[in-house]
């Protein structure tokens, strides 16, 4: 039974090999959709404008810095919701197909960027003018910690067998953001609208966000040998044995 | 005339921290059912893991279907040409049985929506779950979700089927229909059958592969690993202390296996027997290294 339909699939496959590069990611949308953690993601996202939101009810004079903080506290949990993007039940039994991790990948993250980047947009947007911080550094801050929390979870799929990496990944992100309140001032990332070293605080998140973004790329490739320079001849040289 | 392996592989380690997991093992499977058997701990999900090309090997090279998965290339083509079935599947308990395949399909690079769906419902036919292609995963008993996994696996009719451990947890009924599928694809391709059921290996291989500690410890038919307890099983009234193993059975004497007494009252022997006396000999080896 299993054999009487081969030309079926063959023909299938030949089907969707043609049509792959633009019907195949367009026909992974709706089951990635349905796939993704919307839970968690959704009420990440709700916190920006909810934090945005009660920058209204505060006091003038403390404003500003109160926003600061809140808008902080927004970008954390956005990104704290994003650590959750790569989680996949099924990943164990999706794990050798051909389309390769960093289109599986990419098509979550494309699901989910209007949603993040609305969210965060209205946590701007509903801070009072008069009250706002420089809303692109502060942009520049959030996108940095997404970034990192997507990579961490690149990371930890990259490197272990579990299916639901999230915890982990917005736990450590959570615990570093932490410490990184605590550092000096020379080396400062969370500093004061009105403080002197604003502007090298943000070339250092831009810093942060460039080596975040390059990690995050290479941590998409599928090495196909562990130690590719080292064992390269005894690796083609065996495979040329395994051939005879 | 000989035939192509589908798989061939040589010098195959793989190292987790210092220990390894798979140490220079060679490997040739050919078109049939070949059981791979092992206890816990033996390197039989790892051999599976580097053949579906989800673990590289640290060492050692093999080709799938004439494919050499050390390059991106061939491992695509590889994966193109695979099924494989992981020791602990996952699901996305939301999704329907056929919705699942289908996803599964999609992401196997079967982009044509009427040619995917025929796809899907052959596979979910041949795994007997046409009726509940409807129902949600969550809903499914293990012996389905099972069945899932195994018709993901069968989709685009592939070369080498690799399944690991498919049979756990299944009660005889669920085991018996799971062991006429696998026997079924196993009559017009190759598949590796990761299992710790003996009897499994006894009704379904046309080879059998005994792995323990990361080593290929006998490689054969099943007759020639049944073959290899010939005179080393006997009955006896009490455990023989001499003997490698042994156990009452339900008739109240004891099977032991092992090198027995002058004059014992010898047994048939079995699979499970050559298979404990294959393991054995691993375990004396260890201890005198």
């Amino acid at each position: 039974m299993l054999g009487r339909d081969a030309k079926v699939a063959s023909s299938a496959r030949r089907a969707g090999q043609r049509g792959l590069r633009c019907a195949g990611i367009a026909a992974l949308v709706p089951p990635v959709g349905r796939s993704l953690p919307w839970g968690v993601l959704g009420a990440a996202a709700g916190l920006g404008p909810v934090l945005g939101w009660f920058t209204r009810l505060t006091q003038e004079g403390v404003g500003t810095a109160l926003a600061v903080f809140l808008l902080r506290v927004a970008a954390v949990g956005l990104a704290l919701g994003l650590a959750f993007l790569l989680d996949d039940p099924a990943r164990d039994t999706t794990a050798v197909v051909p389309i390769r991790r960093v289109v599986r990948s990419g098509v979550r993250l494309v699901l989910v960027a209007p949603l993040a980047a609305s969210s965060w947009a209205a946590a701007l947007l509903l801070v009072p003018e008069r009250i706002r911080p420089p809303a692109g550094d502060l942009t520049l801050e959030a996108a940095a910690l997404v970034v990192l929390a997507l990579s961490g979870a690149a990371c930890a799929v990259r490197f272990s067998d579990t299916p639901r990496p999230g915890v982990a990944v917005a736990g450590t992100l959570l615990t570093c953001t932490l410490l990184a309140t605590l550092l000096p001032t020379s080396g400062a990332l969370f500093v004061q609208a009105d403080a002197a070293s604003w502007a090298v605080a943000h070339q250092r998140w831009a810093a942060l966000l460039t080596l975040a973004l390059l990690a995050g790329a290479a941590l998409q490739s599928e090495p196909v040998r562990k130690h590719r320079l080292r064992l390269e001849d005894t690796h083609r040289s065996a495979a040329r044995a395994a051939h005879r | 005339m000989t035939t192509r392996p589908t798989v061939s592989g040589s010098g195959l380690t793989v190292r987790y921290g210092g220990s390894p997991a798979l140490d220079n093992v060679s490997v040739r499977l050919q078109e049939g059912v070949t059981g791979l058997l092992g206890p816990n701990g033996a390197g039989k999900t790892t051999l599976l893991r580097v053949l579906a090309t989800a673990v590289p090997p640290d060492r050692g090279a093999f080709t799938v279907l004439g494919h050499d998965p050390g390059t991106g290339a061939g491992r695509q083509e590889v994966r193109r040409r695979l099924g494989y079935l992981p020791q602990n599947p996952g699901f996305h308990p939301d999704f329907t049985a056929f919705a699942f395949v289908d996803y599964v399909a999609i992401l196997k690079e079967f982009a044509d929506r009427s040619a995917r769906h025929r796809e899907v419902r052959r596979v979910l036919d041949a795994v007997n779950l046409s009726e509940v292609r409807g129902k949600r995963i969550k809903r499914l008993s293990g012996g389905m979700r099972q069945r899932v996994a195994l018709a993901a696996a069968l989709l685009g009719d592939p070369g080498l089927l690799l399944l690991d451990e498919p049979t756990v947890g299944l009660d005889p009924e669920q085991r018996m229909q799971f062991r006429e599928v696998i026997a079924e694809a196993g009559r017009h391709r190759t598949v590796l059958l990761s299992t710790h059921q003996t009897e499994d290996v006894a009704m379904l291989c046309q080879r059998v592969i005994v792995m323990a500690q990361g080593h290929v410890r006998f490689e054969g038919t099943p007759a020639e690993l049944t073959a290899r307890a010939a005179g080393r099983v006997w009955s006896s009234t009490e455990r023989d202390p001499q003997a490698r193993a042994g156990w009452r059975t339900g008739l109240g004497t004891f099977r032991n296996v092992g090198d027995p007494p002058q004059g014992a009252d010898l047994l048939e022997p079995t699979l499970e027997d050559g298979y404990l006396l294959a393991l054995d000999a691993q375990s004396v080896e260890a201890m005198s290294a």
